[in-house]
C-alpha cells in the first residue's frame, strides 16, 4: 500500500521533471512560514465486504436467504488546511474535511427470487487530523513555480448516519504525494504567495462504519488553493 | 386469588401443517378489555417433570434435556427470566393444578404435533400462573448428544416449547417446502421459535438464534438491554393501503444476524426490537413457509398476496432508540 502511494507520488514528480540547468530546491520557492488552504477532496470507494443472511439447515449447514455486499461509495467533499514551516523542506499541517459518501448495501441472490436491490443512505463524514509535508529535494529549473512533496498524517474520524441517530468514530491515516504550484509569488510582501495544490493519497480508515475489525483503504485526491504568509 | 382460565393451547413444533394457535412474536391475552402481553409476573419459574419416561428416554433423561434447554434461555445475557427445577411429579402435563409440568403424553390423534404448551392465565392480571408442556409419545424421541437417526431431539423441541412457556409466539424465520403426502419439510430456519421442527435426527435446533434472543429479551429485559440496543419501526403498505401479517426481517449487515416480526395491526405497523446499533437491511415477505394459523388467530385476515421485497434505504438502528418510521411498499404478485 505504501509502495503504491510512493509510486503514485513519483509518477507525479517524474511528470514534472525538467532537465536541470541552474537548479534550486523547490522548498526555497515556498517562501513564508504559514499556509492556509481550502479546496475539494474526492475520496474513492471503500468496499466494506460481503455477508450472507443465512439460515440453518437440519444438518447444521447454512442456507443462504440472500447475500449483501456493502461499500462506501466515492464522494466529493471539502477540505481545509493550515500549515507551518518547521524547517526548510518540512511543514506541519492540521487539517479538517467534510464529505457525504453514500453507504450502499447491494442485495442479491434472494432465496425466494426477490429482485436485487440496493439500499442506500448518505453518511456525513468529518475528519480532523495532522500531518507533515516534506518537499522533495528535487532539482528543477530555475524560476519554476512547482514544488513536489510527499505527505503523511492521520487523525480522528466521525461518521454520522442519516437523521443523525447514530455516530460512529474511528481513525484515519493517509500518505501520498503531490505538487504545489505558485500562482502568485510576492516574497517581500506579508502575503507571500498564492498557489494551487494537487495531491494523491492512500486513505486508510479503521473503525467508523466498519463491518469487521479490519482497515479500509481507498484512494483520495485533493485539489486546493492556498495562501502563504 | 381468583384465577381462571384462559386456556391457550399452543400447538407447536409440528412436522406438518400446524394446528390453530394464538401466536404473535409475544402472546397476548385480553384482560378487562385490554390487550396485555402474556408473561410471568415472578421468576424463577418453577417447573416439575413427570416421572414417566418413554422408550429410549427415561424421566431423568427428560429432566436433563429440559434442564439444558431451560439453561439456554436463562443464559441470555439481556434477559432476566430464570427457571427452577422443583422436582419430579406423578402429575401429567394436562392438569390445571397450579404446577408447571413437563412430561410425555400419548396423543396419536395429533399426528403432526410433536409437543405443545398450554397456559393458565390469571384473568384479573393477565399474568401466567401455570404452563404445561407435553411431548407427544406417539413419536420416537432421543436425548443422544449427537442425535439419533429417525428420532426427534428432545432438547431441541424442549427449547422451542420453553420459549412458548416463557410467553414467546412463533417466528417466521424459516424456509420450507411441501412434502409429498402433506406437511412441510424445513429447508432452513434461523429461529428456535420457527413453528416446524427440523427433521428427525437433527440437533440443529439446540441453539438459540438472534431472533429468539431478541424475543425473550424484549419480554424480560435485563441490564442495559433497552439502552444498548435499538429498534426499527414502520408500516407495510400495498397499493397505498396498510396490510396485516407481513413478515418483516431486519438483517444486521455487520453481524449477519436476522430478527423478524410482523405488521400487527390494521395500520400495517411493525416494530422489531433487540437490534444491535448500526446499519440494517429490511426484507418483507408474505407468510408462505408455514400455515398462517401458526402465527395468527384463524379469524385474522392475513395478506399473503405480495412479492418479497427489500427496503431501498439503509435503516439505521440507534443505540437505545428507534429508527423512526420506515414505510415499506410492496406490490401484489
Amino acid at each position: 500500500m505504501f509502495a503504491w502511494a510512493a509510486g503514485m507520488a513519483l509518477v507525479i514528480v517524474s511528470a514534472l521533471d525538467v532537465p536541470a540547468a541552474r537548479a534550486q530546491s523547490p522548498a526555497a520557492l515556498q517562501r513564508g512560514r504559514f499556509e492556509v488552504a481550502l479546496g475539494s477532496l474526492w475520496i474513492g470507494q471503500q468496499a466494506l465486504g460481503s455477508r450472507d443472511a443465512n439460515e440453518t439447515t437440519s444438518a447444521g449447514s447454512s442456507l443462504k436467504l440472500f447475500g449483501a455486499s456493502s461499500d462506501l461509495a466515492g464522494a466529493a467533499g471539502l477540505e481545509g488546511r493550515v500549515g507551518v514551516r518547521l524547517r526548510g523542506s518540512l511543514e506541519a499541517e492540521v487539517e479538517a474535511s467534510y464529505a457525504r459518501p453514500p453507504l450502499r448495501i447491494a442485495i442479491s441472490n434472494d432465496f425466494e427470487s426477490a429482485a436485487p436491490a440496493t439500499a442506500t443512505e448518505t453518511i456525513q463524514q468529518f475528519t480532523i487530523g495532522a500531518g507533515v509535508v516534506w518537499y522533495l529535494p528535487y532539482r528543477v529549473r530555475r524560476g519554476t513555480r512547482v514544488a513536489p512533496f510527499m505527505m503523511a498524517g492521520g487523525g480522528y474520524l466521525r461518521q454520522l448516519h442519516e437523521a443523525a441517530i447514530l455516530l460512529e468514530t474511528g481513525r484515519f491515516y493517509q500518505f501520498g504525494g503531490g505538487v504545489k504550484y505558485l500562482l502568485v509569488s510576492r516574497p517581500t510582501k506579508p502575503l507571500k504567495g498564492v498557489g494551487a495544490r494537487l495531491d494523491v493519497r492512500a486513505l486508510v480508515r479503521s473503525k467508523g462504519i466498519a463491518f469487521d475489525a479490519g482497515h479500509y483503504t481507498s484512494p483520495a485526491i485533493g485539489v486546493s488553493l492556498f495562501v502563504r504568509f | 386469588m381468583k384465577r381462571s382460565l384462559a386456556m391457550v393451547l399452543v400447538a407447536s413444533m409440528v412436522f406438518g401443517s400446524a394446528q390453530p394457535a394464538l401466536a404473535y412474536l409475544k402472546f397476548g391475552v385480553t384482560v378487562g378489555g385490554a390487550q396485555m402481553t402474556l408473561k410471568w409476573a415472578q421468576t424463577p419459574v418453577r417447573y416439575f417433570v413427570t416421572d414417566q419416561g418413554v422408550t429410549g428416554v427415561s424421566a431423568t433423561d427428560l429432566q436433563a434435556a429440559a434442564g439444558r434447554a431451560f439453561a439456554a434461555w436463562q443464559a441470555v445475557p439481556t434477559a432476566s427470566i430464570a427457571y427452577q427445577f422443583a422436582g419430579f411429579t406423578a402429575a401429567t402435563p394436562d392438569r390445571d393444578d397450579g404446577l408447571s409440568t413437563l412430561g410425555f403424553r400419548s396423543r396419536p390423534e395429533l399426528d403432526r404435533v410433536l409437543a405443545a404448551t398450554s397456559f393458565v392465565v390469571d384473568a384479573a392480571t393477565g399474568a401466567l400462573v401455570e404452563a404445561d408442556i407435553f411431548f407427544n409419545s406417539a413419536f420416537p424421541w432421543s436425548v443422544a448428544p449427537a442425535g439419533e437417526a429417525n428420532r426427534y431431539d428432545l432438547e431441541s423441541i424442549a427449547l422451542h416449547e420453553i420459549g412458548h412457556l416463557s410467553g414467546l409466539g412463533h417466528s417466521a424465520l424459516g424456509e420450507t417446502e411441501l412434502r409429498e403426502g402433506g406437511g412441510r419439510r424445513v429447508l432452513g430456519a434461523e429461529a428456535v421459535m420457527f413453528p416446524i421442527a427440523f427433521a428427525a435426527g437433527s440437533i440443529a435446533g439446540r441453539t438459540l438464534r438472534a431472533d429468539d434472543i431478541a424475543g425473550i429479551s424484549d419480554l424480560y429485559p435485563d441490564g442495559d438491554f433497552n439502552q444498548a440496543l435499538g429498534s426499527i419501526s414502520g408500516r407495510v403498505t400495498k397499493d397505498g393501503q396498510p396490510i396485516f401479517g407481513a413478515h418483516v426481517v431486519a438483517f444486521d449487515v455487520a453481524r449477519g444476524s436476522m430478527v423478524g416480526t410482523f405488521s400487527l395491526n390494521a395500520q400495517g405497523d411493525f416494530s422489531v426490537g433487540g437490534l444491535s446499533p448500526g446499519p440494517h437491511a429490511l426484507r418483507v415477505e408474505p407468510i408462505d413457509d408455514a400455515d398462517v394459523e401458526s402465527f395468527f388467530e384463524a379469524a385474522r385476515t392475513v395478506d399473503v398476496d405480495f412479492r418479497v421485497a427489500f427496503v431501498d434505504r439503509v435503516v439505521i438502528v440507534p443505540r437505545g432508540g428507534d429508527s423512526g418510521e420506515v414505510t415499506v411498499k410492496v406490490v401484489r404478485k
